[in-house]
């Protein structure tokens, strides 16, 4: 009988025991987290403010990031938007942390894992936005060559231009964050091979002409430096 | 029928015998192939509680000529907008509305704000400027037609004869004004009437000749809010927001091109729209503000011409104006009862009297400050000081009206 009570109360003693040992980790999780909470709260204000002061606003209009937020059908000032985005990393961060004082390994795993990853999604998010201002002012600068020069599908060619950098850029982003970067690197390898061939093939087609007429006009010259040599 | 007399510098288009709706219609619908035709609609919510919009709805299911009609829409909230995008989804082409109280729109206006590049108060002015942007950006028309949606009279041949002078390649016009009498059992119009034509006169009488007031002199019907243009007059554009943007639009029309490129066209024998109350007392409201507004608009166009102004000048314009209001009166009073029509002489004294306090008060505040009212900035200078915003403009329509 007392080996039946036994049975019965040594699970509950086990959770008691359980209990105590996680109810201290659990309250630091969420004190760890509260703060957290209040920290990107005040971060956020201090960015925003000092976002207004630097009147990064305006700069995002001017720059074109303001436009690249809207494509995202994202309708705030890009000043919130950066507050809100601190604010949330600043949140996410100090969860992972306050899991990790409850100390159960799966959790620990994806915590480690998580800021191992931080790095890359840093590098990521920079290797976006600095391309994408590159790229629009590489667009602009073959609009206006192409303009003055006359052509007459400038429009289309510096599109054309800035849609092949901006999937250059993804691709970049895509292997920097590590999503099926084998696939990434040959999709873009065939893509970016694909057009380069198509290019070379479309001018040595279309060039055959103008081929001729230079490496004859070459040996037509040749042969009168020739002659001119014969009449000295 | 109208004479075919030729007013001023600009081309006058009457209407002479009875032109065919048809014609003209099958012909501006080949014209339009080369020059696409986008038609600007300014409205209110309140307008689509009235009858008329139904009307202008019905008729321009007929038409075939237009590429799209950008709705302007002011006052409204959410449900509002839904409710009107749905009434208006009955035209069976292209038809955007513009939300301008809607979240998207208004941080439009917002990075304009920030950029210190402000498109003023909300009004028919804002609202217009716009759907400009957005017909620039969405880039599918040459051409652009604008007319009210408060037209109880309306027929589509109106827009067809506003149209026509600017789609046609043989006539080859960059702006053309409509022009149409506003008769019911009396004379309408009392701003026109009784203000712009007496106080252009009464300025010319004192400035002498001037190119600019000889132009705007030249217009039978300066305030009618119907008129087409090319869509370049759009992008280089700076409207007053407020009651000026009529007398503004023709003062850049003025600035930018030969008035022989200029044309006003007759579109309708008869033009019946809602009408204002005089608010005599208030400058603020009604007629009052309305012409307060068109009057500084005057005096900051003749002062950007090189005319100056002085509280001698306006002593003298103020008695100037009154003495041609008169004589104009006198004429409207004979024109009234060779028509059969009503003629209320002390109301239309009233309405001179008002206008003069008018004059005065948008003279004083000139003088007080001769930039008063900032114009809306053009669209090309928007679009170098902030070069995504013709993308952010058509993502936040197109997005409106998904």
């Amino acid at each position: 009988m007392e080996n039946f009570i036994n049975v019965l109360l040594d699970p509950l003693k086990d959770f008691w025991t359980g209990f105590i040992v996680f109810v201290p980790k659990f309250i630091a999780m969420v004190i760890i987290f509260a703060g957290g909470v209040v920290i990107a709260w005040g971060l956020k204000l201090l960015l925003l403010r000092t976002l207004l002061a630097a009147n990064f606003d305006t700069w995002a209009d001017k720059a074109g990031l303001t436009a690249i937020i809207r494509k995202g059908d994202i309708w705030g000032k890009p000043s919130d938007l950066s507050g809100k985005i601190l604010y949330w990393f600043i949140v996410i961060i100090f969860l992972m942390i306050g899991l990790n004082a409850l100390q159960i390994q799966t959790i620990d795993k994806v915590v480690s894992q998580f800021f191992l990853y931080l790095p890359r999604i840093f590098s990521a998010l920079l290797i976006f936005v600095i391309g994408y201002v590159i790229a629009g002012f590489i667009s602009r600068a073959v609009l206006i060559a192409a303009v003055n020069s006359g052509y007459h599908y400038a429009k289309i060619l510096a599109e054309a231009v800035r849609l092949m950098l901006i999937v250059f850029i993804l691709a970049m982003v895509l292997e920097q964050l590590s999503v099926a970067p084998s696939i990434v690197v040959a999709a873009f390898s065939i893509m970016f091979g694909g057009v380069v061939i198509a290019l070379a093939i479309a001018f040595g087609v279309g060039g055959i002409d103008a081929a001729r007429r230079i490496i004859e006009k070459g040996s037509e010259e040749k042969q009168e430096a020739e002659k001119d040599v014969e009449h000295l | 029928m109208a004479d075919f007399y030729q007013t001023g510098v600009i081309i006058t288009l009457h209407k002479l015998g009875r032109p065919s709706l048809e014609k003209i219609e099958s012909e501006i619908v080949e014209f339009s192939k080369q020059r696409p035709i986008a038609l600007v609609l300014p409205a209110l919510y309140t307008e689509f509680q009235a009858d008329a919009i139904k009307g202008i709805v019905e008729e321009l299911k007929k038409v075939k000529y237009v590429q799209e009609i950008v709705l302007t829409l002011g006052r409204a909230t959410d449900e509002q907008f839904k409710e009107v995008k749905k009434f208006m989804s009955q035209i069976p082409y292209e038809v955007k509305v513009i939300h301008n109280e809607g979240k998207r729109v208004k941080e439009i206006y917002a990075t304009l704000e920030r950029n210190g590049l402000s498109p003023g108060e909300d009004g028919k002015g804002r609202a217009t400027w716009i759907a400009y942007g957005y017909i620039i950006a969405s880039g599918k028309s040459d051409v652009i037609a604008i007319h009210d949606c408060d037209i109880i009279t309306y027929n589509r041949e109106m827009l067809a004869r506003l149209c026509y002078p600017v789609v046609n390649p043989h006539i080859d016009v960059t702006f053309c004004k409509g022009f149409y009498s506003r008769v019911s059992d009396r004379m309408h119009g009392r701003v026109t009437r009784l203000l712009i034509t007496p106080l252009v006169r009464s300025l010319q009488k004192i400035v002498g000749f001037h190119p600019f007031l000889v132009f705007l002199d030249s217009f039978r019907y300066p305030l009618a809010g119907e008129f087409c243009m090319i869509t370049d007059l759009a992008r280089v554009m700076r409207i007053p927001w407020d009651w000026g943007l009529e007398v503004g639009v023709l003062a850049e029309v003025f600035r930018n091109y030969s008035a022989r490129r200029v044309s006003q066209v007759d579109i309708a024998d008869n033009y019946e729209h809602k009408h204002q109350p005089l608010s005599a007392e208030d400058a603020q409201k009604g007629l009052m503000r309305m012409c307060v507004d068109i009057s500084k608009t005057i005096f900051r166009v003749l002062a950007a011409e090189g005319v100056v102004f002085s509280d001698a000048f306006f002593k003298s314009l103020e008695v100037a104006y009154l003495r041609f209001a008169e004589d104009t009166m006198m004429k409207y009073e004979a024109d009234a009862a060779i028509n059969g029509l009503v003629f209320d002489r002390h109301e239309e004294t009233k309405a001179v009297e008002a206008f003069a306090n008018a004059i005065k008060k948008a003279a004083q505040i000139f003088i007080e400050n001769p930039m008063g009212t900032p114009l809306i900035p053009n669209w090309n200078r928007i679009g170098s000081a902030i070069p995504g915003i013709f993308d952010m403009l058509k993502k936040a329509v197109d997005e409106d009206n998904k």
